[in-house]
């Protein structure tokens, strides 16, 4: 009893790079990251809307890959390199960013964030993705709006300008 | 020429809102908090249907950290809402009659806190049987869920005699058709914050569609003037038609009010699918016969609507359907009727199509029928009963004339997609994988625009020149995805010569707009093109006469342009528009009133104006699963001048896809008024690999030459014509009729030959 009463005292930090800054926070370790980011760090680029891991709303990237951030939990952060959409254009718009703006793959812009974020995480593991890589990797963000005409036409755009600047 | 990047060169620009969307840095409204705010939620009923014995809110209120626990005791004006008509309570009395119904509201200093509050609140029910089918309803012995009864609205039209005209067909086609209830799934659910003021307003950021309804609403409930309200509503996570009527307004700012406190909502996915809007469900039956040619004569229809438990637009809905499934045809005797039932099911309300959905499904699975009766290929067979170019409107109104009709249909019988079909053989066959059944089919529509005859349709907008020299263009719309902002800056830039840069765009605050009327109905563009064309003149001359006066030239020889005012010969630039605000003189600034057209009819909910649109698509089925691919779409969209070319393509696309959804997957399942759906694991939308296949839309501009209308709606038309094509492809594809969307597989699914013969012992 007292060892557990003594463990529940220290309180959990969760200590994390965000966006390329390392942070310390003081969090209960079952919180979710969504909660994290968007109440306590106030990155609400990272969306809510499903909170079950089934629309990509609020996808980030864990050391490169991309990941529901309503499904992650605050412990599973420890020590990982957290990027979310912000983090994307800190040294000016990504390619990625551009296609989808040149192409008008958004609409309302509310599932835009978590496209960017899954489609970064797809061309940084495969820069020339077939279609059904493509479909596959973004089979977990839902577009209401756009019926992913602009999405596609966005993402051919962005491989093709990854392989020109590169 | 089809609408593309390409195609549509220097047109096609990048959207002013989009930098701040690719990067995150948008605000949303439900993004948004405040220091010392608190936090809102709503206990809703458990029970589609019962009577309230009592609520007990005095655990929750000494839970350490709640504000404010409210019932309808504390609400201080008119307890309901509703925009038609406002019947449904704010916080529910002594009876609850849907899953969604708010009994209290509570206010903490954590969501947890609050979340503990409505679990400490006690509410005595007792259990009243639902009242589920809407067919059941309208009979003499259902429980009554209004003193008025369970009908909320009948609609009748008739032309000649539909029974005489019955006895002179050689063909009848005789078929029901039913529709799902399909939710919007705007990806942000409902919320806001909702701050009140040291000067005593509330300012109330939340989505809508029309921020002085809201307004107008809230008024009402909190029982204060309007002036002490301001309504803040853009930008928006998308809304469809589901975030025009109210949602967690009425809570946010009655506990704002109570408690002096800013209140931060939002709701959970399961609270939006539970209190949320649905399109209505309906059951449609239909009877309609030709002469032995395949001539029209009489067409019966009988719709049932599915409207929930209160009004909110379920009468309009109703209205708009009556008049599209008579739709862009001829028959010499119609009768047709329409009922419009509460239930204790969800919320039916106003959602993208605006029940020309359902209505476009039956009437031109009819056609389809029809054409197969009568050995006639369905498009010619369309044409033969097309309405023609003077023709009045579905309901015997006058309309503004276009050639869409003939257009559109033109285009799909001329389109390559169309032509593949004769290709196809009859049963669509493939020799390698004989499972696999491919068909082409099409459809055809007029969608009207506009809120109809019967309901105010206020329009119009301001333009002035700014003290910091920009121009600035206010108007009462919103943007909820749909380009709005984009639309009205490419006009400006367009029709004014002004460069992006001079432009300031400002929408969405009561306070500071004019009442432009409501973001629905696919109004907005042409209303905003409408007021642009009307204060053209006057804030042109107000701008050259005022820059006259101070270069020295007369104003005749002065013109608009980028930065500032030039010369009409030559490119000097003689004083920038940053100048020109800072001269003396009256502010510049021109406004315009005035409303949407309508048709000179009695006849409520008629429409005046209406965008033409013909669908050819391609489907692959796998009869072995019973699964549909859609592979090909064509798109031919006669709505005149293409204001916007990303935004149009955008719509037609993004539209299609509610279609295809609509058609073959989605459905929030009811059983006895509880919803078998709470979240998007078991409620499914389309992903981008159920849209792999290719889209092609073709504007068709071209309006006749005295119109005065400019750019029709395309805001929705393009989610009401691929439900009908898939449906004849899959008739193509397979020989079957889908008579009910979405499209269940197993109705598909055939019994593969190899297993047949195993089981004959061959
Ligand atoms: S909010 Fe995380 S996947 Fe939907
Ligand atoms: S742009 Fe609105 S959900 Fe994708």
């Amino acid at each position: 009893m007292s060892d557990k009463a003594a463990e529940v005292q220290v309180p959990f930090q969760l200590q994390c790079s965000v966006n390329g800054e390392l942070k310390t926070i003081a969090a209960p370790p079952s919180t979710r990251l969504l909660t994290i980011l968007r109440d306590e760090m106030e990155l609400t680029g990272t969306k809510r809307s499903c909170e079950i891991g089934r629309c990509g709303a609020c996808m980030v990237l864990i050391d490169g890959r991309a990941v529901n951030s309503c499904l992650t939990m605050a412990y599973q952060c420890a020590g990982k390199q957290i990027t979310t959409i912000e983090g994307l254009s800190a040294n000016g718009l990504d390619p990625i960013q551009q296609a989808f703006l040149e192409e008008g793959g958004f609409q309302c812009g509310y599932c835009t964030p978590g496209m960017i974020v899954s489609v970064k995480s797809l061309l940084d593991d495969k820069p020339n993705p077939n279609v059904d890589e493509v479909a596959e990797a973004l089979s977990g963000n839902i577009c209401r709006c756009t019926g992913y005409g602009g999405i596609w036409r966005a993402v051919q755009r962005a491989i093709e300008g990854r392989r020109y600047w590169k | 020429m089809l609408l593309n990047r390409t195609s549509s060169g220097g047109r096609w620009r990048i959207r002013p809102d989009g930098p701040a969307k690719v990067t995150g840095e948008l605000t949303y409204l439900t993004d948004m908090t405040k220091e010392d705010m608190l936090y809102g939620l709503v206990l809703r009923s458990e029970h589609p249907h019962a009577r309230i014995i009592s609520v007990q809110t005095d655990k929750a209120k000494q839970l350490q950290g709640v504000h404010a626990v409210l019932t309808y005791m504390d609400v201080p004006g008119l307890n309901a809402f509703g925009i038609a008509h406002p019947d449904q309570p704010v916080l529910c009395e002594d009876r609850a009659r849907y899953v969604g119904d708010a009994i209290a509201t509570v206010a903490a200093e954590t969501l947890a806190i609050a979340q503990q509050a409505l679990e400490q609140i006690e509410v005595e029910y007792e259990i009243l049987p639902p009242v589920d089918d809407p067919e059941l309803a309208i009979l003499d012995d259902a429980p009554l869920l209004h003193p008025q009864g369970n009908t909320l609205h009948r609609t009748a039209f008739n032309r000649g005699d539909a029974e005489e005209g019955f006895k002179l067909c050689t063909h009848i086609i005789e078929e029901t058709y039913y529709t799902p209830r399909q939710m919007h799934t705007y990806m942000e659910t409902e919320g806001g914050l909702f701050v009140p003021g040291d000067d005593g307003r509330l300012t109330v950021y939340s989505p809508t569609q029309h921020g002085f309804m809201d307004r107008l609403q809230l008024s009402r409930i909190l029982a204060i003037p309007q002036s002490d309200i301001r309504i803040v509503s853009s930008p928006i996570g998308g809304s469809f038609g589901g975030k025009d009527e109210l949602n967690v307004q009425p809570y946010g700012a009655l506990l704002a009010v109570n408690t002096g406190r800013p209140i931060k909502m939002h709701n959970s996915r399961w609270e939006s699918v539970r209190a949320g809007l649905k399109r209505h469900p309906m059951k449609i039956t239909m009877k309609t016969g030709t002469d032995a040619d395949g001539k029209l004569l009489a067409h019966q229809v009988y719709i049932i609507s599915d409207t929930g438990p209160y009004s909110t637009l379920g009468a309009e809905v109703l209205n708009f359907a009556t008049e599209h499934v008579i739709g862009p045809y001829r028959y010499e005797h119609l009768d047709v009727k329409g009922v419009s039932v509460f239930t204790n099911n969800g919320m039916s309300g106003e959602f993208r199509g605006f029940g020309g959905n359902q209505a476009i499904f039956a009437l031109e699975g009819q056609m389809d029928r029809l054409a197969e009766r009568l050995g006639l290929e369905p498009w010619a067979f369309r044409k033969l009963n097309m309405r023609q170019l003077d023709d009045l409107g579905p309901f015997d109104q006058p309309i503004a004339m276009t050639e869409g009709a003939d257009q559109v249909w033109d285009a799909v019988s001329t389109s390559p997609l169309w032509l593949e079909r004769e290709k196809i053989p009859l049963e669509g066959q493939s020799a390698a994988e004989p499972w696999i059944k491919t068909g082409i089919g099409a459809a055809f529509t007029m969608h009207g625009a506009g809120l109809g005859v019967g309901i105010p349709d206020p329009a119009g907008g301001r333009l002035e020149l700014a003290v910091d020299g920009k121009i600035e263009a206010v108007f009462g719309y919103e943007e909820f995805g749909q380009g709005l902002i984009a639309a009205l800056e490419q006009m400006l830039i367009e029709q004014f010569d002004f460069a992006q840069e001079d432009i300031r765009i400002i929408i969405g605050d009561t306070d500071v707009v004019p009442d432009s009327g409501s973001t629905t109905a696919s109004r907005a563009t042409a209303m905003m093109w409408k007021s642009l064309q009307r204060l053209h003149t006057p804030f042109t001359e107000q701008l050259l006469e005022r820059a006259g006066a101070i270069v020295g030239r007369p104003a005749e020889q002065l013109r608009l342009s980028e930065g500032g005012v030039r010369k009409k010969v030559g490119d000097e630039l003689l004083i920038t528009y940053g100048e020109l605000a800072k001269a003396e003189g009256e502010p510049i600034r021109c406004e315009t009133s005035f409303v949407f057209p309508t048709s000179p009819t009695d006849r409520v909910g008629a429409h005046f104006m209406y965008t033409y649109s013909a669908v050819a698509v391609k489907v692959e089925l796998n009869t072995l699963t019973g699964r549909v691919k859609v592979l090909q779409q064509y798109h031919a969209v006669a709505a005149g001048p293409v204001i916007n070319p990303q935004g149009f393509l955008g719509q037609i696309e993004g539209g299609s896809s509610m279609a295809l959804g609509f058609a073959l997957m989605e459905d929030a399942v009811m059983e006895k008024g509880h919803y078998m759906t709470r979240n998007l694991d078991t409620y499914l939308v389309p992903t981008i690999a159920d849209q792999r296949g290719k889209i092609e839309v073709q504007p068709i501009e071209h309006l006749p030459e005295n119109d005065e209308h400019g750019p029709r709606g395309i805001g929705e038309v393009g989610s009401v014509t691929l439900a009908p094509a898939i449906a004849a492809a899959i008739h193509q594809a397979s020989g079957k009729w889908v008579t009910k969307l979405p499209i269940d597989p197993s109705y598909l699914q055939e019994t593969p030959f190899f297993l047949s013969k195993a089981v004959n012992g061959e």
